[in-house]
């Protein structure tokens, strides 16, 4: 995103008035061996998930299981936000979910291996209690028993 | 906002014993949730990897998230260089933004219309957006009337509703047919900016200026998740 200054004042003070969680410092996890020899996966929340299965509704806090082997062509968007333009998803998903650029490191040796699912979630939500207490936890499991060692979160 | 949930999910993640790196939209947010690893990026909302098919760009970004992982502070906050590009505002064109000219067509005839530049785009991708609604494309002069009728008073149902409530619907076949506009002028102006696509979206056709009516008429609504995904048709 541009620095806040620039956008519409409209939006501006609607993101600086927006409630974020504070925090001090950050939970740290450790990596067993190099970027070379990992699991990758991503998890965005930029409301993404294969044709056929439900829509995120309005404050949706569940979550999508996205296969890694899932293409362009079998992926939908329906993130309420108007607030980013959907045509730049329409043409190059990877500028929000970089499943081809993930295919390119692993062909060059720079990442182990995608893991066997993604998952999505839809931000711009107000209250994310549900989103941490709930969802991010369930997530966790899955992506711990799919043998993820790294997780790449992009937003949108 | 969308950076907000990245930096909570993440933080999650962590705990758990995962690894995590994070791209940032809104630098302001994640300063103060604090993921472990987070990487802010200039770009507009919507495209955090970088630009569509720009894929010196999205490699860059991704060189630099991941190499987050080697650096010597925690947690790490780093900007990715670069600004906006040309005409960039950073954030969607909105309908406020724009003055709705006269237009060509009645509206379930620009879709008609729009549906045959959409399925040169469809044909040449091998791929489309449109689909979330449930309706086939060959139907949405059907999803024109329901709307239409929706916003003259009147109840009806399209079979592909199903359980789906009322207004998650509706904002769901305003969401196909928008897609189905920006694919089809992809076909009709190749090369034209996304800020200009979206004034000629707001701007020129009829679909624009029903949102306009339709968004007026969800938010006279007594119901809160009618006035809620209202805001999701327009603004």
């Amino acid at each position: 995103m541009p620095r806040l200054a620039a956008l519409p004042q409209i939006q501006r003070n609607m993101l600086l008035t927006r409630a974020v969680v504070m925090n001090d410092g950050a939970p740290r996890a450790g990596l067993a061996g190099p970027l070379s020899g990992a699991t990758v996966a991503i998890v965005t929340s930029a409301g993404i998930h294969c044709r056929g299965d439900r829509p995120f509704g309005r404050e949706d806090p569940t979550f999508r299981v996205i296969p890694s082997g899932a293409g362009a062509a079998d992926l939908l968007q329906s993130h309420s936000s108007l607030a980013f333009d959907k045509t730049a998803f329409i043409r190059d998903v990877n500028v929000v979910f970089p499943i081809d650029r993930l295919a390119e490191l692993v062909a060059e040796k720079r990442i182990g291996r995608v893991g066997p699912r993604h998952y999505s979630v839809m931000g711009a939500l107000h209250d994310v209690s549900a989103m941490g207490d709930e969802t991010a936890p369930a997530l966790a499991g899955r992506l711990v028993e799919d043998g993820v060692d790294v997780v790449l979160l992009t937003p949108t | 906002m969308c950076s907000h949930t990245v930096g909570v999910v993440a933080r999650r993640l962590e705990e758990a014993g995962l690894v995590t790196v994070s791209i940032s939209l809104i630098r302001e947010h994640t300063a103060k949730i604090k993921p472990p690893r987070a990487l802010w990026v200039p770009f507009p909302f919507g495209l955090p990897v970088g630009h569509p098919d720009d894929v010196a760009e999205q490699r860059a970004v991704l060189d630099a998230v991941f190499g987050l992982l080697d650096a010597p502070e925690f947690p790490v906050l780093r900007d990715f260089a670069g600004d906006l590009g040309e005409g960039e505002t950073g954030t969607s064109i909105q309908a406020a933004a724009v003055e709705p000219s006269a237009v060509a067509l009645p509206l379930a005839d620009e879709v008609t219309t729009m549906r045959r530049y959409w399925e040169q785009w469809s044909e040449r991708a091998g791929r489309t957006a449109v689909g979330v609604s449930g309706v086939t494309p060959v139907k949405f002069r059907g999803v024109v009337r329901f709307l239409e009728a929706f916003v003259g008073g009147e109840e009806r149902r399209l079979p592909e509703q199903g359980d789906t409530p009322l207004p998650l619907f509706i904002r769901y076949c305003a969401d196909d047919l928008r897609v189905l506009y920006l694919e089809a002028r992809l076909v009709m102006k190749p090369g034209e900016t996304q800020a200009d696509t979206q004034r000629w979206f707001w701007g020129g056709t009829a679909l624009g200026a029903f949102l306009r009516t339709l968004r007026d008429v969800m938010n006279d609504s007594d119901d809160e998740l009618m006035r809620g995904c209202a805001y999701g048709i327009a603004r």
